[in-house]
């Protein structure tokens, strides 16, 4: 079954690119909610359970660290995967969102068979899906 | 700007270009359209070592942008609307990977969130051997990247 999928990012354009992509990757995704900040994310996420957010760190009013912060202060959202999707390359930033309980990091910008990669897990593909070799041996980070 | 940097940025900026808009910097000596709206987007990153990247291309290259990071046809009217939103994300991913280039992913940078202001009349478009600028050529449009170290 199809799962909801929300993507948090402050650039329309890149969410839009994102939805292209993730049909592209052959991903089996459901409705695509979105929201531009973390506070916009978090009324999605109070209207709509998704399987997983696609979460940007660079955002305006509340950004990427501060939603997985408050996230996994709420025992009814702490269970969401989360998977960054950044221009940001710090080994140390990327740890900090490991710790920080995401589930995964696509460095923008990411082509459809990494996101499929990270994404695959937890979603699944389409019966029609192109199949691209996985490359992560199981380490989404 | 040192030459090293500036090269490092056109590269960068080329291949995210490349890869992403499937848009390629030419060789072409092109001239600035004449009556066309100049937009410079800007942003900063800050950590063991701060700067700021400046982009100034016109606004229908935006629009070109636009159109090619969606994968729709350039006099779609969804091009005109998102053409800002379009330049400020790309910078964003020029930026980030500028930012590893130079000074490599052990130190965390923040980045600012981009900014784009009209500007009230065509730049300076000289080339000054990439010193401190770097003018292009890109599917018959000319723009210009800036560093600017702090």
């Amino acid at each position: 079954m199809a799962r909801d999928v929300l993507i948090v990012d402050d650039s329309m354009t890149m969410r839009q690119m994102v939805k292209k992509t993730m049909r592209m990757a052959g991903l089996d995704v459901g409705e695509v909610y979105e929201a531009s900040n973390g506070i916009e994310a978090l009324a999605q996420l109070a209207e709509h359970p998704v399987a997983v957010i696609l979460l940007d760190i660079n955002m305006p009013t509340m950004n990427g660290i501060q939603l997985l912060t408050r996230m996994k202060g709420n025992s009814r959202l702490k269970g969401i995967p989360i998977v960054i999707a950044s221009t940001e390359g710090s080994r140390e930033r990327i740890e900090q969102m490991e710790e920080f309980g995401a589930f995964g990091y696509v460095r923008k910008p990411f082509q459809p068979e990494q996101l499929r990669d990270v994404l695959k897990p937890l979603l699944g593909v389409r019966d029609d899906g192109v199949d691209y070799d996985a490359d992560t041996d199981g380490d989404l980070f | 700007m040192e030459l090293t940097t500036t090269r490092t940025l056109t590269a960068i900026f080329s291949e995210v270009l490349a890869n992403l808009a499937f848009l390629f910097t030419d060789d072409e000596e092109t001239e600035p359209a004449l009556g066309e709206v100049w937009l410079e987007t800007s942003i900063s990153y800050h950590g063991p070592v701060s700067g700021t990247l400046r982009f100034r291309c016109t606004r229908s290259f935006c629009e070109l942008l636009a159109a090619n990071l969606l994968g729709i046809d350039p006099d779609d009217e969804a091009a005109a609307r998102q053409s800002e939103d379009a330049v400020r994300e790309f910078m964003n991913i020029v930026c980030g990977q500028f930012v590893t280039s130079m000074h490599g992913s052990d130190d965390v940078y923040n980045l600012s969130i981009p900014h784009t202001v009209e500007l009230p009349e065509t730049p300076d478009l000289a080339d000054d051997g990439g010193k401190t600028s770097s003018t292009l050529s890109v599917d018959h449009h000319v723009v210009q990247l800036i560093y600017e170290p702090k």
